[in-house]
């Protein structure tokens, strides 16, 4: 009688727990995102802010070291390729000095390169997500330097992600590969607008709504459109066309892209000043 | 006055070291995109030591504690890893003496259903893209990896919750 009894117990206690689970997760997700939740989240990040730091000056050259390992042969394979491409840089720097200056020119002249205009803010990355079912990165930058939700994140190759959360002395960024993570983009030579949708770690981001009489070349780079009420600025690199290809019958092209970024090797990154309703289309 | 060898102030710090691990160490060991998922290990750790009520309660503070460092809905973790201490406590709580390998055992199949209630449960709360063949590697990495680190962690919990009062039968 009596282990029947416990047994109800233990039972009554998990339902208990579920249900605050339930109740809390109910607050948080109708809650949009705001409210008290919020503020506890940023406490918690702040107060644990220093504790990361601690442990990571302790941590990282031993965590160096078991990343090496893991990655010996790519490390390997890498600086092959690097002597190779160092050689071929050599023969070319002559000949670019003039191409350079051409270019200067030229970029000052049409502002080719992306958002000059904006103010950025640079940060450090200095955790990753602590979680196997986000892609995020967090900063060492927070509120103070005007880092506000839905910002966009940069590095000088392209898009990065944006910002999802700040607090005090941190930011959380949600990177493109991200499944939650959508951006609007134009495709650079034919000017044709789609949707890009990240996919997961180091899987290539398929397109949708791209036409299928659009005529989208391998290689080519797909940018940021920046369309009425859209969370990015306009013509911020994004990706290179990986594939793409139409099914019969269907009424959109299958076209992937690979991040201009390498998102598993970020240290620095910008994040732009720049907020959906600062700068109406 | 709590006396700092009681169970009151030792759970904490444990609870604490293992978030700092979570947070901070984990970041360097990732295989295939994934990596361990310690926090899920100790409410496993709790529920094979403790029983289905401690494992619970653990499970509860721990992804709680967690969740404040995700991204994902407040209280996900909570609710899973709630679950996954109850239902270890239950099937394991009972064995007293058991064989060395049990534990660690019972450590990978617990965390790699964890990690796919999780996936469930996230995709039922609206989370996109969870449930994908790359779920099933994240599961595995999670399960190996916190099975090698279960006897370390067995060590800890059974050290946070000695001086604990066996539990009363509530007749």
């Amino acid at each position: 009688m009596a282990v029947y009894r416990r047994s109800t117990r233990h039972r009554f206690l998990l339902v208990l727990l579920v249900l605050t689970s339930i109740t809390v997760i109910t607050v948080d997700v109708r809650g949009g995102g705001g409210g008290a939740m919020e503020s506890i989240r940023r406490g918690a990040r702040d107060a644990f802010a220093p504790v990361q730091s601690a442990a990571d000056d302790v941590i990282n050259p031993v965590g160096d070291f078991f990343g090496g390992l893991f990655r010996y042969g790519h490390l390997k394979a890498e600086n092959a390729r690097l002597r190779n491409q160092l050689n071929a840089m050599k023969g070319k720097v002559n000949a670019s000095t003039d191409a350079e200056r051409e270019r200067a020119e030229f970029a000052a002249l049409n502002k080719l390169s992306f958002a000059d205009n904006l103010p950025a803010v640079a940060a450090r990355v200095v955790a990753t997500s602590p979680s196997n079912f986000q892609e995020t990165v967090e900063i060492d930058r927070g509120l103070p330097a005007g880092i506000q939700k839905g910002m966009p994140v940069v590095t000088g190759a392209g898009l990065v992600g944006k910002v999802v959360a700040v607090s005090q002395q941190r930011a959380t960024i949600l990177l493109l590969t991200d499944p939650s993570f959508n951006v609007g983009i134009r495709l650079s030579s034919s000017g044709d607008v789609g949707v890009a949708r990240g996919n997961g770690t180091r899987e290539p981001l398929p397109v949708d709504l791209v036409d299928v009489g659009t005529k989208v070349t391998g290689g080519e780079v797909v940018v940021t459109s920046g369309l009425q009420g859209s969370v990015f600025p306009p013509s911020i690199p994004v990706g290179k066309v990986r594939s793409a290809k139409v099914q019969p019958g269907s009424l959109q092209q299958e076209v992937t892209i690979d991040p201009l970024v390498d998102l598993n090797r970020l240290d620095f990154v910008k994040v732009l000043l720049w907020q959906p309703s600062s700068s109406p289309p | 006055m709590t006396p700092l060898n009681s169970p009151r102030a030792k759970v904490p710090l444990v609870l604490l070291l293992f978030l700092v691990v979570e947070l901070t160490v984990l970041d360097h060991l990732r295989v295939f995109g994934a990596g361990p998922d310690v926090m899920l290990l100790l409410a496993v750790v709790a529920g094979i030591i403790g029983g289905p009520r401690v494992g619970a309660l653990f499970g509860f503070a721990a992804g709680i504690v967690l969740d404040l460092f995700l991204e994902t809905p407040m209280g996900l973790s909570a609710l899973v890893f709630c679950i996954v201490g109850y239902a270890v406590g239950n099937i394991q709580g009972g064995v007293l003496r058991a064989a060395w390998w049990i534990p660690v055992v019972t450590t990978f199949v617990a965390s790699v259903a964890g990690v796919l209630l999780y996936a469930l449960v996230a995709t039922v709360v609206g989370q996109p893209g969870l449930v994908t063949p790359h779920l099933f590697v994240i599961a595995a990495v999670v399960g190996i990896f916190n099975a090698l680190a279960a006897p370390i962690a067995l060590r800890l919990v059974r050290w946070a919750l000695s001086g604990m009062e066996p539990e009363r039968a509530y007749a």
